[in-house]
């Protein structure tokens, strides 16, 4: 399988910034790499000079920056994602076009919990199965909990599930929510007096269209989780050295965990780095300007400041990392946002040795 | 400038709800309890509402979550997270009058991943939770009308903070009629009245969040008479002297390697400070009044330093470095 690297990480830590990091960098070592983005801000798709669109488009690299391999980025529009799985897997153009023009649907497309994710998933599997990409880098949405997208197929999947579909749709099909099991008679009335008949009619009609979908969904959702799971796919963490920063991190640890994923290793973006020369500044004379003394006193004071917000960004790094032997690489803060190539190009000197050798997989030190 | 001390605060905290939202990272829970001190310390009876499941905030006083239940922080200070599954089951419980009723409606094998997709219905449980808060009545509190003075939202982060405005309008139209619609018409009546609940935005004097905030506040539709002010957050204390950058070349001049360290350290400061100012400028171009917290420089920010962002929120005392 192709590999594929996902970045995850909690808001706003970068995890756009280093997955287009990361795909430079393979891109530069000799791999043809398409990354996957879901920021919403399109910030990133300006900065690389490509279109937003679902199919990957080409990213200019500068020839001075000698790119063995080829960089694509996609932005995913997840609606979008949405109506091509759903036309994929109907089985008429009639059958695609009910599910298009349901009410139900055409709200949940967009708003559905974890649709978003699940069509990251979707899109996600699409690219690694095709054959001219090396690697596949994918930048994660921001969710709260960084690995909420991991449930997504089963979530997909139990909503999908053929005994609750049968369940809700039968009776619909029958002119009513009459034929229910046990206590269903309640239940219909409960529903019908707290969402109104026409909601039901809308719910039903949804799971009557989508029927014809079960299968392919299901068998989907098998497919993506497989991917997910094979050894190939790598789990990276970006994080920052911010303290509270850990435990949402120490959070993804433990659900990778549960979910039988090892960690490839931690991205700690936007590290202060210390000043390298020791001793006192020293500036010559007073040569008697005003403000001297006092700018003289300001500067003095800074690479000491620095230093100690240096080790105290260290104290948190070994606090995240401790009892993981995952290793850990840093991307020192630019000192202003990220928002062009070049930018991109500085973040990706970082991350090269998050695959030394490319296609030997994963490796590096701490 | 920073802060037009007093007023817009005053303004902020003469509501009933402050729904805080901004991108994810920027300091909403920070803000959010900030607030929370500074109304407290006024003696207003203040309850602080996580609603994005991080449940984060108790631990900042050094205490125990309550979850769902109310835990007291400090003086006049509560908070509770607004959990949705425990908000909808409190919903549904209360529309069903009997548990087994409810369970066998809702938490069969087949609802319950159902009745967790419908969309924009957490987001809609949660805000009907902090209508139900609005209006509840004190027990054994004599003297007083409501039970809280001041409902604090730490809303979810920038898309999702949006979603859950707009839940109850959502909710009204894929129901069309009956009680859950009824429902959502009182709570979009509470958050839609801007007499009584104001939108604050959260951002970080950076490029990338100040553009963010902008379009959020583009998204906002509707809600942007709402908002109330924009916090610009984690604004960075340190300055140079102002004949600093004319004497930089000299100070170069004479400057020793740990000096030019310190010459390069306080260029990155001076860019920071630069950054600042144009993000204060942009976000001042939206409207709102634009309120500075400074960055305060602590790992965990704990009452002290809470204490510190509510004086530069009230315009007190104005924080030391
Ligand atoms: N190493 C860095 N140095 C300086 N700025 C950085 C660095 N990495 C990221 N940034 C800036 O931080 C901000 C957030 O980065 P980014 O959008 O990559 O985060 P994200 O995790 O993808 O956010 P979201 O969760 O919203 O998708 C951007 O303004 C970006 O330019
Ligand atoms: N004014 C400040 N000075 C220093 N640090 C701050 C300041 N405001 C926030 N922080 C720090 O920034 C981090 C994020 O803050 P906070 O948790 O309040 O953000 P949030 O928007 O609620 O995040 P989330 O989207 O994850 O809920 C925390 O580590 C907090 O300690
Ligand atoms: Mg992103
Ligand atoms: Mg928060």
């Amino acid at each position: 399988m192709t590999p594929v690297y996902i970045c995850c990480g909690a808001g706003g830590v970068g995890k756009t910034t280093s997955s287009a990091g990361l795909a430079l960098a393979q891109a530069r070592a000799g791999a043809r790499v398409v990354v996957l983005t879901i920021d919403p801000a399109r910030r990133l798709a300006d900065a690389l000079g490509v279109r937003v669109g679902n199919e990957p488009s080409p990213v200019l690299l500068p020839p001075e920056l000698e790119a063995k391999g080829s960089l694509h980025a996609l932005m995913l529009d997840p609606k979008e994602t949405f109506d091509r799985v759903v036309s994929r897997f109907a089985p008429t153009p009639e059958a695609r076009d009910r599910i298009y023009k349901n009410h139900i649907y055409q709200h949940a497309s967009a708003n559905l919990a974890g649709s978003q994710e699940y069509m990251a998933m979707e899109r996600l599997y699409e690219l690694a199965r095709e054959d001219h990409w090396d690697c596949v880098v994918l930048d994660t949405p921001p969710t709260h909990h960084a690995l909420d997208f991991l449930a997504a197929p089963d979530r997909m999947a139990n909503l999908m599930d053929e005994g609750v579909m049968r369940w809700i749709v039968l009776p619909a099909s029958r002119g009513g929510w009459r034929m229910l099991e046990r206590g269903s008679e309640v239940l219909a009335s409960v529903l019908e007096r707290m969402v109104g008949n026409s909601t039901i009619a809308d719910i039903a009609e949804f799971f009557t269209a989508f029927q014809a979908l079960w299968d392919g969904f299901r068998e989907r959702s098998i497919e993506v989780r497989t991917l997910l799971s094979a050894p190939s796919t790598k789990f990276l963490l970006v994080t920052t050295p911010a303290p509270a920063a850990r435990a949402e991190a120490r959070l993804f640890v433990e659900q990778l965990r549960t979910h039988r994923q090892p960690l490839a290793g931690f991205l700690v973006n936007r590290c202060l780095v210390a000043p390298p020369n020791p001793g006192a500044p020293s500036f010559g004379p007073d040569p008697g300007l005003a403000g001297w003394a006092e700018s003289v006193a300001e500067l003095t004071a800074l690479p000491e400041r620095q230093r100690a917000r240096v080790e105290v960004q260290e104290a948190n790094i070994a606090e995240l990392v401790r009892g993981t032997t995952a290793p850990v690489w840093r991307i020192p803060d630019l000192g202003s946002a990220v928002h062009d190539l070049g930018g991109i190009i500085r973040i990706s000197g970082y991350v090269g040795a998050v695959v030394p050798e490319w296609g030997t997989g994963l490796g590096g030190t701490s | 400038m920073p802060l037009p001390p007093g007023s817009a605060v005053d303004a902020l905290l003469a509501r009933r709800v402050l729904v805080v939202t901004g991108k994810g990272g920027v300091g909403k829970t920070s803000v959010s309890l900030a607030l929370g001190v500074l109304a407290a310390r006024r003696g207003m009876r203040t309850l602080v509402c996580e609603t994005s499941g991080a449940d984060n905030v108790c631990g900042r006083f050094g205490l125990t979550s309550g979850g769902y239940a109310v835990t007291q922080l400090a003086p006049d200070l509560y908070s509770m997270s607004i959990r949705p599954e425990a908000a909808i089951e409190e919903y549904l419980l209360r529309m069903l009058r009997f548990r087994k009723l409810y369970e066998m409606v809702f938490r069969n094998r087949v609802m319950a991943p159902f009745i967790d997709a419908v969309p924009g219905l957490h987001d809609l449980v949660q805000l009907g939770k902090v209508f139900d808060l609005e209006r509840e009545r004190p027990a054994g509190l004599v003297g007083r009308r409501r039970a809280w003075d001041l409902l604090v939202i730490d809303a979810p982060a920038t898309g999702h903070g949006i979603s859950m405005l707009t839940a109850p309008r959502g909710m009204m139209r894929l129901t069309r009629a009956g009680p859950f619609h009824d429902n959502a018409r009182d709570v979009a009546a509470l958050i839609e009245d801007p007499a009584r609940t104001a939108i604050v935005l959260v951002s970080l004097p950076e490029e990338l969040p100040v553009s963010e905030t902008t379009e959020l506040y583009g998204r906002l539709g509707n809600f942007q008479a709402q908002v109330a002010c924009v916090v610009l957050n984690a604004v960075e204390a340190g300055r140079l002297p102002p004949t600093y950058p004319s004497l930089r070349p000299a100070l170069a001049a004479g400057a020793n390697p740990a000096g030019m360290d310190a010459l390069a350290l306080a260029d990155a400061l001076l860019r920071r400070v630069n950054a600042q100012d144009h993000a204060r400028a942009s976000l001042a171009r939206l409207g709102p009044p634009v309120l500075d917290l400074p960055d305060v420089d602590a790992p965990v920010l704990g009452p002290t330093q809470l204490d510190r962002l509510a004086d530069a929120l009230g315009g007190e005392a104005e924080a030391t470095r």
